[in-house]
C-alpha cells in the first residue's frame, strides 16, 4: 500500500542533507559495499541446488516422454529435488538471520573479546605486511553497549591503517599495537599504535574529513565512517602521535554502566 | 576397432550437483562417471577411454582451470565443458583461450547441455580416429630399413630416381628396388598418399 498522494502540491525538502545524514549514507554506503560482496557469495551457494533442481525435474520430463521407465526412478528424483529445495531455504534463511545481524543490534559486550576475535582477522594480514603485532589488554574494563561488527569495522580500520602506513619500512621493522583501557573520563578506549611515519600537518587537519585520502588507491571514507560509527555510539574517534614515532588512532565509548 | 562406450567424467564439488548431472545423464543413456575433486579425476583418468568431461570451473583445491591447465600438460584429448556459475564470465573466457570445447552457465537447459556433450563425443570420436589413424602409419614407417628411410627421404622431396642414385652411390635399378619396398611396406597407393602419410607423422598429435 503506497502512501496517500499528498494533493496540498507542497514540496517535500529535498536535496540539502545535512552533516549527519550524509554520514548516516556514508555508513550505509560501507555496508552496502559488505552485503554486495556478500550477496556475490550467496548468489553462488543458492545456484548450486538450483541447477541441482533444474536437472532432475528436466530428467523427470523425459523419463516420463518414455514408456519403459520405472516410477522408482522418478520417485528418487523427487526426492532428491524437495532435498535440494530445502537446501536452498535453508541458505535464504541464514541470509535472514545474517540481514537482521547487520541491522544495528546492540548487546553488552567485553572491548577486550571483540579485539580478540579480531586479532585473528588481522594476525594474517600483518605477518604478510611483516609487521609485528601486540597487544596490551587492560583488566577489569567495563562493557560497553555496541553494535560488535560496526566497532570492530573501526578497529580493523585503524590496523589496516598502520599496516598501510608501514609498508615503506623496512620489512620486519613494523609495529602495531593495540591496546584497550580507560580513558580519564572513565570512557572505554580502544588505541591502534604504530611507528610508520604519521600523518603529515597537512593530512592532519582533514583527517576525519570524507573522501581525503592520503593513498592512492583510498576512498577516503575509512576514517569518516570510523568517526560516524562512534558518534552513533555516543563516543568518538581521534588521533595523538604515538611515542617516540609513529601514529595513534583511537575510539572511545561510553562505559554501560554509566549508559 | 571397436572402441569402448563413451564415458562422461562430471567434476563438480557440490554433490547435489553431481548426482543430478548423472541421473540427467542417465535419462538420456549417456553413463556418467562422478567425481567430486580435480585430483579424484587425475587419480581416476584413463586415456584410452574415450569420453568428455563436465568440469565445474570453481572447486576448492584444484580449480577447473588448474585441472585443465594440468590435462594440456600431459597432452589429454579428452574433450572439456565447463559448467560457471553466474559471476564466472571471465574464468570462462580463460577456460576457452586454453581450448575448452565450450562452457555453460549454471543453471542450463537440459537439452544445451545434451547437445554440447554429443558434440564434444564427436569431437574426441575423431581426434582418436586420427590418432589411431597416426600410430597405423608410425607402425608401418617404423619397418623401414635405414636405406629406404633415405629413400623415402628424398622421394618426398620430389627426386627423382637418376639423382637419388647419384646420392645414394647406388645404381638406378637399385633405387627402384628401394622405392618398390617403401611403396610396399607403407601401404601407400600413389607418392602423393606417401607424401601425405609423411606430413601426417611430422605433425605428430598429442598423445592422451
Amino acid at each position: 500500500m503506497s502512501p496517500n498522494p499528498d494533493t496540498s502540491g507542497a514540496l517535500a525538502p529535498v536535496g540539502v542533507a545535512p552533516a549527519a545524514t550524509l554520514h548516516g549514507r556514508l555508513l550505509q554506503v560501507s555496508r552496502m559495499a559488505t552485503i554486495g560482496e556478500m550477496a556475490a557469495g550467496v548468489a553462488h551457494e543458492l545456484n548450486q541446488p538450483l541447477t541441482a533442481i533444474a536437472n532432475y525435474a528436466q530428467a523427470c520430463g523425459r523419463l516420463l516422454g518414455r514408456a519403459d521407465t520405472d516410477p522408482a526412478e522418478l520417485r528418487h528424483a523427487l526426492a532428491e529435488i524437495t532435498l535440494q529445495a530445502a537446501r536452498a531455504a535453508e541458505i535464504i534463511r541464514r541470509l535472514r538471520a545474517l540481514a537482521r545481524s547487520q541491522q544495528s543490534a546492540r548487546s553488552a559486550v567485553s572491548i577486550n573479546a571483540l579485539i580478540r576475535e579480531l586479532i585473528e582477522l588481522v594476525e594474517g594480514d600483518a605477518r604478510l605486511h611483516g609487521v609485528q603485532l601486540s597487544l596490551a589488554l587492560a583488566d577489569d574494563l567495563p562493557e560497553v553497549l555496541v553494535d560488535a561488527a560496526q566497532i570492530q569495522h573501526v578497529i580493523l580500520n585503524f590496523v589496516r591503517n598502520s599496516l598501510e602506513a608501514l609498508a615503506a619500512r623496512p620489512s620486519g621493522s613494523g609495529r602495531v599495537h593495540i591496546g584497550s583501557g580507560l580513558s580519564p573520563l572513565g570512557e572505554v578506549e580502544v588505541a591502534v599504535s604504530d611507528n610508520g611515519p604519521g600523518p603529515t600537518a597537512e593530512a592532519m587537519s582533514r583527517l576525519f574529513d570524507p573522501f581525503f585520502s592520503t593513498k592512492e588507491s583510498g576512498t577516503g571514507m575509512g576514517l569518516a565512517i570510523s568517526n560516524t560509527i562512534a558518534r552513533l555510539h555516543g563516543g568518538s574517534v581521534g588521533y595523538r602521535p604515538s611515542r617516540p614515532e609513529g601514529a595513534c588512532f583511537y575510539i572511545l565509548l561510553p562505559p554501560q554502566s554509566g549508559a | 576397432m571397436q572402441e569402448p562406450a563413451p564415458t562422461i567424467y562430471v567434476v563438480d564439488d557440490d554433490e547435489g550437483v553431481r548426482n543430478s548431472l548423472r541421473f540427467l545423464l542417465k535419462s538420456v543413456g549417456l553413463t556418467a562417471r562422478t567425481l567430486a575433486s580435480a585430483r579424484e579425476f587425475l587419480d581416476s583418468y584413463r586415456p584410452r577411454q574415450p569420453g568428455c568431461m563436465v568440469l565445474d570451473v570453481r572447486m576448492p583445491g584444484m580449480s577447473g582451470l588448474e585441472l585443465q591447465q594440468q590435462l594440456n600438460l600431459r597432452g589429454a584429448i579428452i574433450p572439456v565443458i565447463f559448467i560457471t556459475g553466474h559471476g564466472d564470465i571471465p574464468m570462462a573466457v580463460e577456460a576457452m583461450q586454453h581450448g575448452a570445447f565450450d562452457f555453460l552457465q549454471k543453471p542450463f537447459r537440459d537439452q544445451d547441455l545434451i547437445d554440447r556433450i554429443q558434440r564434444a563425443l564427436e569431437r574426441d570420436a575423431r581426434s582418436r580416429a586420427a590418432l589411431a589413424q597416426h600410430d597405423r602409419i608410425r607402425e608401418r614407417f617404423d619397418t623401414l630399413t635405414p636405406r629406404e628411410h633415405e629413400v623415402l627421404s628424398l622421394m618426398t622431396r620430389g627426386k627423382p630416381n637418376k639423382v637419388m642414385a647419384a646420392e645414394l652411390g647406388v645404381s638406378q635399378r637399385t633405387v627402384e628396388i628401394h622405392r618398390a619396398r617403401v611403396m610396399e611396406k607403407t601401404g601407400a597407393a600413389s607418392l602423393a598418399q606417401l607424401v601425405r602419410m609423411a606430413m601426417d607423422l611430422e605433425s605428430s598429435p598429442a598423445r592422451p
